[in-house]
């Protein structure tokens, strides 16, 4: 069991293929009036999935920084250090299908005033900012408080962002799962739940090999700094 | 009676511990040092008492009044401090640097003239040279308890570095004079003349040496009437940095604008858009004196012993509104509430700017940052605004 981490990595891996495959080939379409571009829409089971997991990634992340910032704990560092990167990955996966679907949909890929795509475009270039900025410090308390401090407000943009297209609809669509307004055909709610289960699966097996590699990464450095004091 | 006080201090930097538990007392009328190898934690003790380090335990304080604690309670107390780093902004003035310590009047010249530096009491900073710098830091450090008759605290980091001997001396003097006036003085020094005006002498790793120290006379400084210093105000018009840096950005994107588009052929959204574009531009360019405050690390001096750091908010509010009311001439638009919207939402994203950019200033390289990746959260809400005002 050395290599949980990896193994649900590869998994979920493996699950996110699936679901893509499936929702492009066997998946079936939307009514051809539901939409502008009924076609591009199939990029939903991959766009879906892709947001969910950042969300969820994002959510690791303000623990983590929580945990380092008031307790100090080292598990808490190596939490936001490997979430901010898997938030980053996947964050990128959703704003980039967004673009495709968005620009086939309503003829341009951006919307500067619709809320939802706005506050998630933000909460992956924190991520962004908190991955390169890291890279330009020296790790120590200084930066992982500063660090973890921004990972902490970057949260508020969370609840804003899921609850966007409820309060603000503009551009994006609401909700498609668990709401009142009718549901999913049922393979359509498979592919879905499949790649929900997959992301799911490869956001945590990224963060918990991710966490491993930080202790290793620290680990190496304090046997340099002991081979150098030594020699 | 103790005026500085530290207790059960535990304080990490970077990846070390450099204060584990740590308890300092020192009483009015004391002088005590600081001394050890570089890097053994002695700026880590004078920035940890004036509030600048947060505590992992402990707490500090100094006239009975809270610094800092490890539950991140701050307060804030007159005292004198002069850290390792001169702090001054190669901007100020001389003189006025003086006063604005002082926050009240007095005769700068005779101070001045006492370190031989009344010729240069009209001249910017960045013209003096490093020893005279230094001195300049080291007089803004004593300043507060020179012009005070009750004791307070005066905390100096290697003040005698840079010094010539003679100054050395006078500093020694001075600080002896500040002790028998009831102040009470931790010094971190290597020079063996601040060692012999010493009550104690704190060797790092921690031996503690008590010595009978010289004792000298004390006259305070007679201050006069308390003045209102507006230091981002004057630094700005002496710097025009603020034009420099925000308002070229405004008006690139003014001029690129006109240069692209057909005023006359504008829909709504996109005149409200043509107007307050402008003002983003100038607001996303920051606070311009939170560069000037960069050098030297002055921000930190100004953060311990003012509690706030000169800004010029009040500026980029004008400028912004005068911005967006030149972007409505240039369409021959006018709407108040877009000309006030713009003054506003300038005014408002550089705070925000000015904020996330201090703080990275605890970083060890703070400039290495890609703060500018942050600056799209400002672009929602300004599309939003444009958007409601858009008629």
């Amino acid at each position: 069991m050395q290599r949980k981490a990896e193994l649900l990595t590869m998994a979920g891996l493996i699950g996110s293929g699936a679901t893509l495959w499936l929702g492009l080939t066997w998946a079936p379409s939307v009514a051809i009036d539901a939409f502008e571009a009924p076609i591009a829409q199939k990029i939903f089971y991959w766009h879906v999935p892709s947001a969910w997991a950042a969300m969820l990634a994002f959510l690791f992340l303000f623990i983590g920084s929580t945990a380092w910032f008031f307790k100090g704990k080292d598990w808490g560092w190596r939490l936001h250090v490997a979430s901010s990167e898997a938030g980053l990955a996947t964050g990128l996966m959703a704003v980039w299908s967004g673009c495709i679907w968005g620009a086939a949909e309503w003829g341009v890929p951006w919307d500067w005033t619709d809320i939802r795509l706005n506050t998630f475009a933000i909460l992956t270039l924190l991520a962004l900012f908190l991955v390169l900025g890291r890279r330009t410090q020296p790790d120590g308390v200084e930066t992982r408080d500063t660090f973890a401090t921004f990972g902490m407000y970057g949260f508020v943009l969370v609840p804003i962002t899921y609850i966007a297209t409820r309060f603000w609809q503009i551009r994006h669509p609401g909700p498609v799962v668990a709401t009142n307004e009718g549901s999913l055909n049922s393979d359509m709610g498979l592919v879905l739940a499949l790649g929900a289960i997959s992301f799911t699966m490869l956001v945590t097996g990224h963060i918990l090999s991710g966490m491993k590699l930080t202790k290793l990464e620290l680990r190496f450095e304090e046997l340099q700094k002991e081979y150098e004091e030594r020699f | 009676m103790p005026v500085v006080e530290m207790v059960d201090v535990s304080l990490r930097r970077g990846r070390q511990q450099v204060l584990e538990n740590w308890d300092l007392s020192i009483d009015s009328g004391e002088v005590v040092v600081l001394s050890g190898e570089n890097g053994c934690g002695k700026s880590s003790v004078i920035e940890a008492c004036s509030g600048l380090l947060p505590l992992e335990s402990g707490s500090t304080t100094i006239s009975k009044q809270l610094i800092r604690d490890s539950e991140g309670r701050r307060g804030r107390v007159a005292f004198g401090l002069c850290l390792q780093e001169d702090c001054l902004m190669g901007d100020e003035i001389v003189e006025e640097r003086l006063l604005d310590v002082a926050e009240c009047s007095f005769d700068t010249t005779s101070l001045l003239k006492k370190w031989k530096l009344d010729h240069r009491s009209k001249d910017r900073v960045a013209m003096l040279s490093g020893g005279q710098r230094r001195k300049l830091a080291v007089i803004s450090g004593v300043l507060p308890a020179l012009l005070s008759s009750k004791p307070m605290a005066v905390l100096l980091d290697e003040p005698d570095s840079g010094l010539d001997d003679e100054s050395v001396k006078m500093l020694a003097t001075l600080l002896t004079d500040l002790a028998a006036g009831g102040h009470s003085i931790l010094v971190a020094s290597h020079n063996q003349e601040i060692h012999s005006i010493a009550n104690r002498v704190v060797n790092f790793p921690f031996s503690i040496e008590k010595l009978n120290p010289p004792i000298g006379k004390f006259e305070p400084i007679t201050g006069g009437k308390q003045i209102q210093r507006m230091v981002g105000h004057r630094i700005n018009l002496r710097t025009m940095s603020l034009f420099a840096n925000n308002g070229i950005a405004g008006l690139l994107v003014l001029g690129g604008m006109l240069a692209l588009l057909e005023p006359s052929t504008l829909d709504a959204k996109m005149r409200a858009g043509f107007i307050l574009a402008p003002a983003l531009a100038l607001g996303l360019c920051g606070d311009p004196l939170f560069r000037l405050l960069q050098e030297n690390r002055a921000h930190a001096w100004w953060n311990a012993s003012k509690g706030m750091t000169p800004n010029s908010l009040l500026h980029i509010l004008i400028s912004a509104g005068l911005l967006t009311l030149l972007a409505s001439a240039a369409i021959n638009y006018y709407d108040w509430k877009l000309i006030a919207a713009g003054a506003l939402f300038g005014f408002l994203t550089a705070t925000i700017i000015s904020w996330i950019s201090h703080a990275t200033l605890r970083l060890a390289r703070p400039n290495a940052l890609m703060l500018r990746l942050l600056t799209p959260i400002i672009i929602l809400p300004w599309a939003l605004i444009v958007d409601t005002l858009a008629v």
